[in-house]
């Protein structure tokens, strides 16, 4: 018995059959190693994949991904919302980068702050420092961010995403609670975002754009502040067209300041604006700016302030505006407007510890 | 002497002595002793042998030695019976003809021309006989000396004269055997040898510890599938020790028995967590594996059963399975175990196969789409039964089937009604994928297996042997049952894909694969024992396939692992939200529902799959419209959506978040799976 040569063959044909079933299989497998198949390779590697790979390997994408790994869990901001207690924040010149001016108002007023605000302009990077030092002093940030330079077309279209996005994504990763009042007063003419220059339908747009794509990136530890100016100079501008809608805002950043000339009560300054927005919202109120010019009633002004506030459960508290600006807004500005401001703001109802709110 | 084809070792001395010492031998009255006695030890002890002596006669030596036999013999008689009779068989019975043609030859032949020498003449007259050891038997005795008379007279003088033992004369035995040797396997270069066993129980090792490898590099969190099971295994389990009330009827969905393997999972998981469950697979998995290895081996030989379990071993399903905390593992390893049985009762008792009935039955317990293979079973008992068994055989399929059918009766009446049967694998819902594509993905995942199982088929119907050692005879299985083994083993693979095809669901269809691989790996093994051929003539082919089959399983198990989302932080952050009343809705609830089950109870976590809900406006919604409703009312306190799985649900949740102020969202987790970027969104209520 050997091999016969007929079956020499046969197991020829057999193998060369092998080979070509062999060739036909890498034919048919090839979408495990197609492009689709690579990039969810790469992907379930956790690599970004080589189409897009190229610059987001080692630039920020990489980065983000690998500290987005080490993010804790995202402050919940909830309870921060509607705290039993009111806000007594500041606008001081120079913080929260430097903590003179709010140290200095807090030893006059005898309380320290725990909403700090400052300005931030477009095209300006995501201020963690200055957040950060705000946490750490106690203070939840409030940032006052201000689209100048810039369209509220162009953002609503799209064509400012990519900043959007770094700041978003910064918030995120610094995972502090933020309050962001973005382009505040727009029922106002004076700001290029305002009455004068953009629809209130580029403002709604623009500002829903903006919300999206905070979720999209995941910055949920933002406090959404819609902040109109009280409507006593312009009545005729209806609010309304300029809300977003109640997903979009947690506050209703109202600005009013006790000028010398002007409503000074607390229900003529704030109560039309109140009222106007209450027809259309639920949301409750915080005074995103106020302060009283220096002068005979600055000492009433404050007391009123504090005593509207404080009767009204639907305003979360106020931040004064302690600059030097135009006019002396600061609580220093006369020893009795001191005195008030520090009488008044010994009220329990004022202040609380951010982190257990 | 130019077309010699046997290996010139082949050709020792020792064949050829063989030879010549046998016609010296073949004196007339030896003979008879020769064949009886010595005959029967000579092919018992010495059969490899033995075969390769024919092959000697057959080719190298009958020019030489049988002409010139012929020659010395030159009878008138002889010359036709020498030529003529191994003319007149055809070729392929060459060996036994030439066997049975020299021992005829000297049977028949007449007495040789030795020189007539007194000694001899007498001898014969006297009756004595020449022993093997070169004394003298004569009556009964055994002794040196040549002849009665000579013993006497020279004897009393010999100091060193004795009697040897007197040896009996065997007595002949004329009726059969009661018992045939089965054939001896061909199995390797050299015989089966413990050496041999060793060397491929050492590569084996190697194999599972690659298998092992593979599945346990795979990692991650719960898949849905995994957290439904152990979850549910551990409703069970109180439900069994302490009469808790069960959170759903498991029994009525499951794929699988609810009291089988999620109990199994939940004591496991009790103590080692969702990784000691994994493990428990990749155990269950790497015994699939031996016991294919032993199977195979077992079937047809050592190498076919290394390429067998190198295969199987790194194929998608079985790496992943390894890997996955559900019954498909256990379905498997119980199956292969009851194959095993199958084919290691081939030659007992056809009651012995009822041994492979229990691990059958509870195969299809563990998971009720192992039934597709039960007849595989079935069959294979049939094919495998001792083939000198006829017609009997057919019993042992009887047997076989009789007993896991009756197990799995008595399994039903005291499991009470299973509704999941019908739900999950007889009358799935159908769904909407293609033929085409299932075909493709099912050749993707296990084309190259089957198309080594084709070969290995085609080869074992052609030639039972692969001829390394062509001296081997023995006896092989017909050609028939060779085909039917090929035919039914690979013919298994195209089960699943056949009958998912027919439901038009691809949902798991690549575990189901490997469940068909798991009985088309032997005929695989032996293909590529086939391609690599005698001798390890074409290792690399072997190479080859077993490195495209390797890097296609794991890529594509890789794929597989991570096809879903990593839930570490959505389960972290939910554990810091959740508590024992709210109610959510989850996109793979199942995950949280065993993540956080210390925290929350099973039926607070709502599915996105289907939802019937009365909404406050007082209407009766189903589908997506109830998920928009809902929460639009507010009814879920947390909403974890990252809208892979279920999309259309997540569009409607979306647009029930739409202007909606009583949700927020409080977290997104982005998370990188092979289909890509996607991010949990938890929202949660203000």
């Amino acid at each position: 018995m050997t091999f016969s040569v007929r079956s020499v063959h046969t197991l020829r044909t057999v193998r060369a059959l092998a080979a070509a079933l062999l060739a036909g299989a890498l034919l048919a497998g090839c979408s495990t190693f197609s492009e689709e198949g690579r990039d969810q390779y790469e992907r379930s590697q956790g690599e970004p994949p080589a189409a897009e790979g190229a610059e987001g390997a080692e630039g920020a994408g990489g980065e983000a991904s690998e500290s987005a790994k080490s993010v804790d869990q995202p402050y919940d901001v909830r309870p921060l919302l509607e705290p039993k207690k009111k806000y007594l924040g500041v606008a001081a010149d120079g913080a929260p980068a430097k903590m003179n001016a709010v140290e200095d108002f807090a030893k006059r007023a005898g309380k320290k702050p725990n909403l700090m605000e400052f300005y931030s302009a477009w095209g300006d990077q995501y201020e963690r420092e200055l957040v950060q030092n705000a946490w750490d002093y106690g203070a939840v940030a409030y940032i006052a961010w201000e689209p100048f330079e810039t369209s509220l077309k162009d953002i609503a279209a799209g064509k400012e995403d990519k900043y959007i996005r770094e700041y978003a994504s910064s918030v995120k990763e610094l995972n502090l609670p933020v309050a962001i009042s973005w382009a505040h007063e727009m029922n106002g003419f004076w700001y290029p975002w305002g009455t004068k220059k953009t629809s209130p339908a580029d403002f709604t747009a623009a500002y829903k754009h903006i919300h999206d794509l905070f979720a999209e990136e995941g910055a949920t530890q933002v406090i959404w502040v819609w902040s109109p100016n009280v409507i006593n100079p312009m009545p005729k501008v209806k609010l309304k067209p300029y809300w977003p809608g109640d997903e979009y805002v947690d506050w209703v950043g109202v600005i009013g300041y006790y000028a010398e000339y002007g409503p000074h009560t607390y229900k003529s300054l704030y109560g039309p604006t109140m009222t106007q927005i209450r027809t259309f919202t639920k949301k409750p109120f915080i005074i995103a700016e106020t302060a009283a010019q220096a002068g005979e009633r600055k000492p009433a002004d404050i007391k009123d302030l504090f005593q509207g506030t404080a009767k009204r459960d639907d305003v979360i508290g106020f931040v004064w505006f302690n600059y030097d600006k135009e006019t002396d807004w600061r609580i220093s500005s006369g020893p009795l407007s001191q005195k008030t401001f520090r009488e008044q703001a010994q009220s329990d109802s004022f202040g609380f510890d951010v982190t257990k709110p | 002497m130019t077309k010699r084809r046997t290996p010139t070792w082949a050709e020792d001395s020792e064949v050829r002595g063989g030879g010549h010492e046998r016609p010296y031998a073949y004196e007339q009255g030896n003979q008879q002793a020769y064949d009886q006695g010595n005959q029967q030890q000579y092919q018992g002890q010495q059969q490899p042998y033995g075969q390769g002596n024919q092959q000697a006669y057959d080719q190298g030596n009958q020019q030489a030695y049988g002409h010139g036999d012929q020659q010395a013999y030159a009878q008138p008689g002889q010359q036709p019976y020498g030529q003529g009779h191994q003319q007149s068989y055809p070729q392929a019975q060459q060996r036994q003809v030439g066997n049975e043609s020299l021992r005829q030859y000297v049977q028949n032949a007449p007495p040789p021309l030795y020189p007539h020498h007194p000694e001899y003449d007498e001898g014969a007259a006297g009756g004595r006989q020449l022993t093997n050891t070169g004394t003298w038997r004569f009556n009964g005795r055994t002794s040196k000396y040549l002849d009665q008379a000579t013993f006497q007279i020279y004897a009393p003088f010999d100091p060193y004269a004795q009697y040897t033992a007197v040896e009996p004369e065997p007595e002949a035995q004329e009726e059969k055997p009661g018992y045939t040797l089965p054939a001896v396997p061909e199995s390797a270069w050299s015989v089966d040898t413990r050496r041999s066993r060793l060397l491929g129980r050492l590569i084996l090792l190697c194999i599972l510890l690659v298998q092992a490898g593979l599945s346990l590099r795979l990692g991650g969190t719960a898949f849905q599938d995994e957290a439904l099971y152990i979850a549910s295994g551990h409703y069970e389990l109180d439900n069994l020790l302490h009469g808790t009330k069960l959170p759903v009827d498991f029994a009525a969905y499951f794929s699988g028995h609810p009291k089988l393997y999620p109990i199994l999972a939940a004591v496991v998981d009790d103590r080692f967590g969702l990784f000691g469950v994994r493990v428990v697979s990749l155990l269950f998995m790497l015994g699939a594996t031996g016991l294919l290895y032993s199977l195979t081996r077992r079937l047809f030989n050592l190498r076919a059963a290394l390429g067998a379990a190198a295969l199987f071993s790194v194929v998608q399903s079985t790496v992943v399975l390894g890997n996955l905390a559900t019954y498909d593992a256990a379905a498997v390893f119980l199956l292969a175990l009851s194959a095993w049985a199958v084919v290691r009762t081939d030659r007992m008792n056809a009651l012995a196969v009822l041994l492979a009935a229990p691990p059958a039955a509870l195969a299809f317990g563990v998971k009720y789409a192992s039934g597709l293979y039960l007849p595989t079973l079935v069959v294979l008992a049939v094919i495998t039964a001792h083939r000198h068994r006829g017609i009997r055989a057919l019993g042992r399929g009887v047997v076989l089937g009789a007993g896991t059918v009756a197990l799995l009766a008595v399994g039903y009446y005291f499991s009470g009604p299973l509704g999941g049967i019908s739900s999950t694998t007889t009358d799935r819902e159908k769904g909407a994928d293609t033929a085409a594509t299932m075909l493709q993905h099912s050749a993707e995942w296990g084309g190259l297996l089957f198309l080594a199982a084709l070969v290995g088929s085609i080869a074992y119907v052609l030639r039972a042997r692969m001829g390394e050692m062509p001296w081997i005879g023995g006896e092989t299985t017909g050609r028939w049952r060779r085909a039917a083994l090929g035919l039914v083993l690979t013919g298994t693979t195209l089960l699943a894909p056949a009958y998912q095809i027919n439901l038009q669901t691809e949902i798991s269809l690549y575990k189901h694969v490997g469940f068909g691989l798991l009985f088309a790996a032997p005929l695989a093994g032996l293909g590529m024992a086939r391609l690599v051929g005698p001798h390890f003539r074409h290792p690399q082919l072997g190479i080859l396939l077993y490195v495209l089959t390797l890097v296609f399983g794991m890529v594509q198990a890789q794929e597989r692992a991570h096809s879903f989302a990593d839930s570490t932080q959505m389960i972290a952050y939910m554990r810091t939200i959740v508590d024992k009343k709210g109610e959510y809705l989850a996109e793979e609830a199942e995950v949280p529902g065993y993540y956080l089950r210390d925290k929350t109870y099973w039926t607070q976590w709502n599915n996105t799959y289907f939802m019937d809900y009365r909404g406050k406006d007082g209407k009766q919604y189903a589908g997506a419209g109830a998920f928009r409703q809902a929460v639009r009312d507010g009814k879920f306190d947390a909403i974890v959506m990252h809208g892979a799985i279920s999309p259309a649900t997540y569009a409607a949740v979306k647009e029930g978040l739409k202007g909606n102020s009583r949700y927020r969202l409080a977290a997104v987790f982005p998370y990188t799976s092979s289909y890509g970027e996607n991010a949990y969104r938890i929202w949660v209520k203000r």
